[in-house]
């Protein structure tokens, strides 16, 4: 490790998991605000349980976990990243030039997580905050059961868009395959089409010339309706 | 012509035919709280003790030194979770039980020397605060998650399923998702809470491995990991939970409680408790891992007999939910009119789901709460904890055993030849006699018979 005030830089192919972890957290610890991480090579756990200030950079691909259960952390990987990335972020910025794997964003409670490219089925998975963005398709199951939080999806969804979604909402700027249970897609007022194409155009990602405003039509909120036709489609 | 005779049938009881007439109405399953109400399931019962005599020595049954504390994650992780005797309170989430009950809870399990556990929907703040050893919740819900209150746990249990409802996530009806609930849960206030089964975040056990050292890097290696999972595929589910590497792992039985899960679940899904031990230590021992895993099951365990005997069959810790609520009040003969409200009797409720709890416990109505005073609970669920590790000494010292948990399948004998054929122990009178029966080969064929049932 090389250390000086501005930075440290971890090389990950002379450091084990461990090390890493524990480097990065004594950065935090000496307040030193940015934390290179080198020849990633899509390693799992990269950056897990970090709670105080800091700036990570990923020189490439990320594997599981990178960057969950964090807070308050900012972060850049140039590169793709596996399952997870940011799951259960409470704070903080998370930006992801390449694709995600599955479950990117799972359990998100806070700050926003940036995803240039594509990802993978159940983006935004359980979402109980925060922002997701995807530049380029999601896959099955994005947003299922999405608690709270903000969904931006520049391209297409696959199917299961959503599905028993309690609350938050999904935008979609490509096609939607196939919708969730419990979900409809209600009138996009211009104010929030301009909202959103500021919120992707801050990750450089250029907006679609729409999107769709999909929400929970809660329907499915309680059982004890007797709406036989409802529940039959999902019992 | 024939007489008139008021018969009912068999075929069609009349609980099945008010099952019927519910479901016709619902339009949906029925829901309930507790657990199965099946009175035919092999059980703990069903073993006895072979208390010392000759051939083995007795320990002063009241006064002789008897061991019962156990540590999780002792060597593998900088706290291990050292438990003064082997109980653990299972996990129930707060919404499922209130405040009051998860403080009572709380104080009795400190003062006793062992865990309580956050269960689903995050680590209430009075919880921590009464819980000297607080067990915190990993669920595919992720309700109330977060890192910190991971860092303030004394160990963590990643839950892949519940005894009563295997395959099934949590359900929380709205009467019970009150303001603060909803907060905690991240939930709109008065939704029907249906949590998922499957973990937003792996899938398999190769993913789960990743997960595990996640968990691990998040709490520092500092706290151990347990993994929880509901008595199934028990076999194969130890070893690949051995595999990702718990430090214990906990396997829930079919008699394991609930406070709201579909009744046809409860009764049809899952393997009994007594068998699950046996499954699961059977794994364990046969990967070599059996010492250095402690097992822990749950489902039904009620009293020390319960707990001693699993303790012999391979759990090295019991789980106990339903018995403690037991203990703070549940189903206790109070309140009458409340329970005839909800269409029921003390020693008959099931009602957790209402959220009206008439005893105070399985409610958030602050009312209600007001009926359970955390301090005089505490008292009783700490008499009844102290009485099960009484009990399971008892049974030790009379087999000779200076640890509750040197306790091993040698000091049971089977009742029936059910249990005999699940547990692989004896059954009675017939333990150690086998070469015997060779003298009276084909003299009958009722021995034959019983010869063969004996191989």
């Amino acid at each position: 490790m090389e250390s000086i005030k501005e930075k440290v830089i971890i090389d990950c192919e002379t450091t084990s998991l461990k090390q890493i972890n524990q480097k990065i957290r004594d950065a935090v610890k000496d307040k030193v605000p940015e934390v290179i991480i080198e020849n990633p090579w899509a390693s799992h756990n990269l950056g897990v349980g970090i709670t105080e200030s800091i700036h990570i950079i990923y020189k490439g691909d990320v594997g599981y976990y990178a960057l969950s259960l964090c807070d308050k952390v900012t972060a850049k990987v140039e590169g793709n990243a596996g399952w997870a990335i940011g799951e259960n972020l409470m704070d903080g910025e998370i930006i992801v030039e390449g694709n995600t794997a599955s479950a990117c964003g799972a359990s998100l409670r806070g700050g926003t997580i940036a995803v240039k490219g594509s990802s993978g089925a159940r983006a935004g998975i359980g979402m109980k905050g925060g922002e997701l963005i995807i530049g380029g398709n999601a896959g099955y199951m994005t947003g299922f059961m999405m608690q709270k939080g903000r969904m931006i999806i520049c391209g297409n969804t696959g199917k299961a868009l959503g599905d028993s979604m309690y609350n938050g909402t999904i935008y979609v700027g490509g096609e939607i395959e196939e919708l969730g249970n419990g979900t409809e897609i209600v009138d996009l007022p211009p104010a929030e089409y301009n909202m959103i194409k500021d919120r992707v155009e801050t990750y450089g990602i250029t907006a679609p010339p729409s999107f769709k405003k999909v929400v929970c039509n809660g329907r499915l909120h309680n059982f004890n309706k007797k709406e036989f036709g409802i529940w039959k489609e999902i019992l | 012509m024939e007489r008139d005779i008021i018969r009912k049938s068999k075929v069609w009881s009349p609980e099945k035919i008010e099952e019927i007439q519910e479901k016709s109405d619902l339009g949906r399953y029925r829901i309930r709280g507790q657990a199965t109400k099946r009175a035919d399931l092999p059980s703990f019962d069903d073993l006895v003790f072979t208390p010392a005599g000759l051939s083995r020595v007795p320990l002063e049954g009241y006064r002789e030194r008897c061991d019962t504390e156990v540590i999780i994650g002792e060597g593998k992780v900088k706290r291990p979770l050292v438990l003064d005797t082997p109980i653990m309170v299972a996990g129930m989430s707060f919404g499922a039980i209130n405040a009051h009950a998860k403080e009572a809870l709380g104080i009795a399990a400190t003062r006793t020397g062992i865990s309580t556990c956050t269960g689903d929907g995050g680590m209430h703040p009075v919880e921590r605060e009464a819980s000297e050893k607080l067990v915190y919740q990993l669920l595919p819900s992720r309700y109330g998650l977060n890192p910190y209150d991971l860092q303030k746990a004394d160990a963590i249990e990643i839950v892949v399923s519940q005894g009563a409802k295997p395959g099934t996530g949590g359900t929380l009806l709205g009467q019970k998702v009150s303001e603060e609930v909803a907060h905690m849960r991240d939930l709109p206030p008065g939704v029907d809470q249906r949590s998922p089964c499957r973990h937003p975040d792996w899938m398999g056990p190769d993913d789960l491995g990743v997960k595990m050292e996640q968990i691990r890097e998040a709490t520092n290696y500092e706290v151990p990991v347990m993994i929880k999972i509901g008595a199934g595929r028990v076999y194969d589910d130890t070893k690949l939970a051995a595999k990702v590497g718990a430090d214990a792992i906990v396997i829930d039985g079919m008699e394991g409680g609930t406070a709201a899960s579909p009744e046809i679940q409860l009764d049809h899904t899952g393997i009994p408790t007594v068998a699950a031990v046996v499954e699961a230590a059977e794994a364990l021992h046969e990967i070599g891992l059996k010492k250095e895993i402690k097992l822990i099951i749950g489902g039904g365990i009620s009293n020390g007999a319960d707990a001693a005997k699993a303790i012999a069959l391979g759990a090295d810790v019991v789980y106990i939910g339903s018995a403690m609520l037991i203990a703070l009040n549940c189903n206790k003969s109070l309140y009458l009119e409340d329970y005839k409200a909800l269409g029921t009797e003390p020693a008959a409720c099931h009602h957790c789901h209402t959220g009206k709890c008439p005893v105070g416990i399985a409610t958030q109505d602050t009312d209600l709460m007001a009926r359970l005073d955390p301090f005089e609970a505490a008292d009783r669920v700490e008499n009844y904890i102290n009485s099960i590790t009484m009990e399971m000494q008892i049974f030790a010292r009379s087999c000779g055993k200076s640890k509750v948990n040197a306790l091993d399948p040698t000091d049971l004998r089977s009742l029936t030849l059910t249990s005999s054929l699940i547990t692989g122990v004896p059954i009675v009178g017939m333990g150690h006699h086998k070469p015997h029966y060779a003298d009276y080969e084909s003299s009958s064929v009722e021995q034959n018979v019983l010869s063969q049932l004996l191989v």
